[in-house]
């Protein structure tokens, strides 16, 4: 084999480790025999019987053994007993040997078959990904069926890597008593299971690794870069020292890194910001408590209206509410009101699809015209506000006269609380979420209208540059540098400055630690991001004069072109912070969507 | 001709119908001496059987018919649909 061969994966886990590999193969391929006999029959379905009684027992003993840190997994092990005993699987497996002749693993192929073919007609994507659980129950099967068993628990002694086609949950659940280093699988990406047992378990993790299981053999020596996806097959000892010290540094960086999550975010010369969470569901209060942010920035109210068929009602709007802001209190929870199109809206309302639903009906327009589900909403999160801290915010605002409508109907909404005699926050502060160029160019007359601003750069971008970054002939168009966008922050955080009024950022642009420093530069005190990616934003502050950030973004200010800008911030922070930018990056969009 | 019980269900917990409620119903189906189905749009799916009751695809607010015959067919179909009126336990 040649030294320092190098192979590219998706990075699904932060961390480096050198060791030796362990690879696990798929089962043998499925034969066919005819069964001739009622004898042959009989004791085929009785040895299927006992191959399912054998799994039964090892998945039952695992679930009792399995390890604390890994407890939560449990569940899928529950749902492995109850697929194996399924009907669709285990009655069709049966009847397939015994009314169509067939041996046991051609039978269980086929009935495998039917219940994928099955699945893949759902539609929650969700429930159609429960796939993989009948999966991997099937391939336990078959396995033990062909006699070449790839389920048979992990008995390696040493240390490994270890190296699949994808890991099961089972599988990984099993790993636990072993000393695992690492993971390879040629399957997956970023929200594989694979990829979140790695962080579970603190190990680095490529995925996505074609032919992985070919090209790599059990025994071999291999350095595995879970920041960049990097996998080198026999370095040599050259090699194998460069990745040691940059482990070394990795290790250092990250726990750095963890410890000052909790801290506040102030930079070194004494400018307190503030890093906050964009939220979706009451469930994320967990992380936003984890990862040490100060609030919430961004909390996105659509799911309900989503995800269910009917019309959320007040009630249930604002038990969700009132869950985050209760248990973040007297922390600031920013919520943002109903940020929907008419067409993307649920089937109860008619609205036909649009040519161009970013330029349509969406957002703060759809709701000032569906006053009757925005009234609804604005009771709830008043109602909420009575319970913590709550700013509300309008999205999509392009003119005062839709934030002067916005505040009216809440106005109302406010009287009628008060007349039933229900407590909310009297003072409740409304902002304006600045998203659309007509809001940058007014964003001194918005102040009089907002209590403050909050910039929403996916859209601004968006809108700005005029790139759909869905668009593959024009993604790489989409420029969070462009000196337009860098120009229009400037604008607003002035205006807002001038007017006293608070300005935020929202939107991946807030979270990527690359432009973090510019940003504070321009002004920007507030940023609100993915939870994952807050401590990491909040060593970069820390390690931030605004002096020195000052002069980043005035320099930056005067270049021309976003290719000057892109090549000059890159430079600059790669001398400033070595550190965040080898190692920050990754371990700040980890796990990110 | 044995005696159908029939019951409406609305699924209402958030996630709909996923794998840990459908293993509950399962788990309850089996438990009685009563063939107990589950209709979605004249889709029909054996409540015990919990790959075919995934398969139905059933998101938050979706209507099903139970039906349900044999010696407990009531009992079945009461303690089933209190579960579902209870969410599952989720909310």
């Amino acid at each position: 084999m040649t030294q320092n061969r190098i192979l590219q994966g998706i990075p699904a886990s932060p961390g480096i480790v050198v060791g030796r590999a362990q690879v696990f193969t798929e089962a043998a391929q499925i034969s066919t025999r005819h069964l001739y006999t009622a004898k042959d029959v009989a004791e085929e379905q009785e040895w299927f019987r006992e191959v399912v009684e054998q799994i039964e027992a090892e998945l039952t003993r695992l679930k009792n053994e399995i390890s604390e840190d890994l407890k939560e997994h449990a569940h899928i092990l529950d749902l492995h007993l109850l697929i194996l005993r399924d009907r669709m699987l285990y009655n069709e497996t049966l009847r397939l040997i015994q009314e169509e002749n067939l041996n046991a693993e051609r039978a269980l192929h086929q009935a495998y078959l039917k219940v994928k073919e099955l699945f893949q007609r759902i539609g929650d994507k969700h429930i159609r990904g429960r796939i993989a659980d009948v999966e991997t129950v099937y391939r336990r099967l078959m396995g033990r069926l062909t006699g070449k068993d790839s389920s048979k628990p992990f008995s390696f002694k040493e240390p490994a890597i270890i190296v699949a086609r994808d890991l099961s949950p089972a599988e990984t659940t099993q790993m636990s008593n072993v000393q695992v280093l690492g993971f390879i699988t040629e399957r997956g990406g970023k929200t594989s299971h694979t990829a979140i047992i790695a962080h579970s378990l603190e190990i680095p993790a490529v995925v996505g690794l074609d032919h992985a299981t070919l090209e790599i053999e059990t025994g071999d020596l291999i350095i595995l870069d879970g920041i960049t996806g990097v996998v080198i097959l026999d370095p040599d000892d050259s090699l194998r020292r460069i990745y040691q010290a940059r482990r070394a540094d990795f290790e250092i960086f990250k726990s750095e890194v963890v410890l000052g999550s909790a801290m506040a975010a102030v930079t070194n010369d004494g400018l307190p910001t503030r890093v906050m969470a964009n939220i979706e569901m009451p469930e994320e209060v967990a992380l936003v408590f984890k990862y040490g942010a100060d609030g919430v920035g961004l909390y996105r109210t659509e799911f309900l209206y989503l995800r269910q068929r009917h019309l959320p009602t007040e009630e249930e709007l604002f038990q969700d509410y009132k869950q985050v802001v209760e248990a973040l209190a007297p922390r600031v929870v920013t919520i943002r009101t109903l940020d929907i199109g008419g067409d993307k809206f649920l089937s109860h309302l008619e609205y036909a699809p649009e040519m161009n639903p970013a330029l349509g009906l969406r957002a703060i327009r759809f709701c000032l015209k569906e006053q009757k589900i925005f009234r609804t909403q604005l009771k709830a999160i008043l109602r909420a506000s009575a319970f913590g801290q709550v700013r509300i915010m309008f999205p999509l605002i392009s003119s005062p006269r839709e934030m002067q409508e916005g505040r009216e109907l809440l106005e109302s909404v406010k009287k009628e609380l008060k007349k039933d005699k229900i407590p909310f926050d009297a003072e409740l502060p409304v902002g304006a979420m600045i998203e659309v160029p007509a809001a940058v160019t007014l964003a001194d007359l918005l102040t009089q209208y907002a209590d403050f601003f909050s910039i929403g750069t996916n859209d601004l971008i968006q809108y700005a540059l005029a790139i759909d970054r869905v668009n593959q002939q024009v993604a790489d168009m989409y420029q969070p540098l462009h000196p337009a966008v860098l120009r229009m922050v400037r604008e607003v955080v002035q205006a807002g400055r001038q007017a006293g009024i608070s300005v935020a950022m929202c939107g991946e642009m807030a979270g990527d630690p690359l432009y973090i420093p510019v940003l504070l530069g321009l002004g920007v005190e507030e940023f609100s991001m993915n939870a994952m990616a807050i401590p990491v934003a909040k060593r970069v502050i820390r390690m931030t004069s605004l002096e020195r950030a000052k002069e980043f973004a005035q320099k930056a200010l005067l270049l021309h072109t976003v290719e000057e800008v892109n090549d000059y911030v890159t430079r600059e922070m790669d001398r400033l912070f070595p550190d965040i930018f080898r190692f920050g990056r990754p371990l700040a969009n980890k796990l990110a969507k | 001709m044995p005696a159908v019980v029939e019951r409406e269900l609305w699924v209402e917990n958030r996630l709909g119908l996923h794998a840990r409620p459908v293993a509950k119903i399962t788990a309850l189906a089996q438990s009685f001496e009563a063939e107990v189905t589950l209709e979605k749009d004249g889709e029909v799916a054996d409540a015990r059987d919990l790959l075919a009751i995934l398969a139905l695809d059933c998101p938050q607010g979706t209507r099903l018919v139970l039906k349900a015959t044999g010696p407990q067919a009531r009992e079945a179909a009461m303690t089933i649909a209190s579960l579902f009126a209870r969410k599952f336990g989720e909310t």
